[in-house]
């Protein structure tokens, strides 16, 4: 029974010594005057565009000068005098669709 | 027109992230301080000048990292998982924390002056007893009495089995009891 009693005695006084308020005599402004100068803070498109803006010039470049680049480059001539969905138009349109989605995906990761 | 209620820590805690808010973060810090600093000066064996130090690095810590809170969590849980990984840190550093040690008593460090409150001596005679425990010992009862959290809490923030918080709460509170007089067994 003493040990009970000794025990709540013993946590009345932890607990009260837990609850003392310390002042905080400018501990508050230290902290913030220690803490990281705020960031600039970047266009959020900035990013975005950059990656999708590489990812397609050099996906352009990569194909343009590739053995298969004269392919894409006919695909693109009888897309543009719109000779119908011949197999280089096919390859021109698969192509882009890559790298569009691939430029997204990028472009959008967090 | 009755005030404005105070603002929540997670309102505090949204401003900061949504806007880069100081003066919220400085709210949550005047709110917390005390508490986190008081963890700390146990935890420090009374060393006050090292626990401002580490209740600092604390809350910077906090402000770098506040994107990861998870709100289902009370922000004072969070911070002083943050405040008990500095603690061991810099203990580290210094080669001295044993968290699973079981009895690692070393000299006593001078105790800080008191300040104005209820019941001076007492509160010097209880911290004359928790510099003998030890850092496992004072942790777990830093860790369940000042910071408040369950066992179960203070076994994963201080990277501890459960069991071992459970002991060294024991063996704390034996040591404690034996260089404390009760006031019953005084009467």
């Amino acid at each position: 029974m003493n040990e009970f009693r000794n025990d709540d005695w013993l946590d009345r006084q932890l607990r009260a010594d837990a609850r003392r308020l310390i002042e905080d005599q400018a501990f508050s402004e230290r902290v913030l005057a220690a803490l990281p100068s705020p960031a600039p803070r970047a266009n959020p498109w900035f990013k975005p565009a950059l990656v999708f803006g590489s990812t397609a010039v050099g996906g352009l470049l990569a194909n343009l000068l590739a053995p298969i680049g004269p392919m894409f480059i006919e695909g693109a001539t009888q897309l543009a005098h719109l000779r119908g969905f011949t197999p280089s138009v096919a390859a021109l349109l698969a192509m882009t669709s890559v790298l569009v989605v691939a430029g997204w995906v990028l472009a959008t990761e967090d | 027109m009755p005030p404005a209620p105070a603002p929540s820590d997670a309102d505090l805690i949204l401003a900061v992230l949504e806007r880069d808010d100081r003066a919220a973060f400085a709210e949550i810090v005047r709110r917390h301080q005390s508490q986190v600093r008081t963890v700390l000066r146990r935890l420090t064996r009374g060393d006050m000048g090292l626990a401002d130090d580490l209740a600092q690095e604390t809350f910077i810590l906090a402000w770098r990292n506040l994107r990861h809170f998870r709100f289902e969590a009370r922000f004072s849980t969070w911070i002083y998982r943050i405040a008990f990984n500095a603690w061991q840190s810099e203990a580290r550093k210094r080669h001295e924390v044993l968290l699973d040690a079981d009895d690692d008593e070393r000299p006593a460090l001078e105790v800080a002056a008191p300040e104005p409150g209820v019941d001076v001596a007492s509160r010097l005679d209880l911290e004359r007893a928790m510099t003998v425990l030890s850092d496992g010992e004072r942790a777990a009862i830093a860790a369940c009495y000042y910071a408040d959290l369950s066992h179960e809490e203070a076994a994963q923030a201080l990277g501890l089995p459960l069991g071992t918080v459970k002991t060294h709460i024991l063996r704390a509170k034996a040591k404690l009891k034996a260089r404390l007089a009760s006031p019953e067994d005084d009467a």
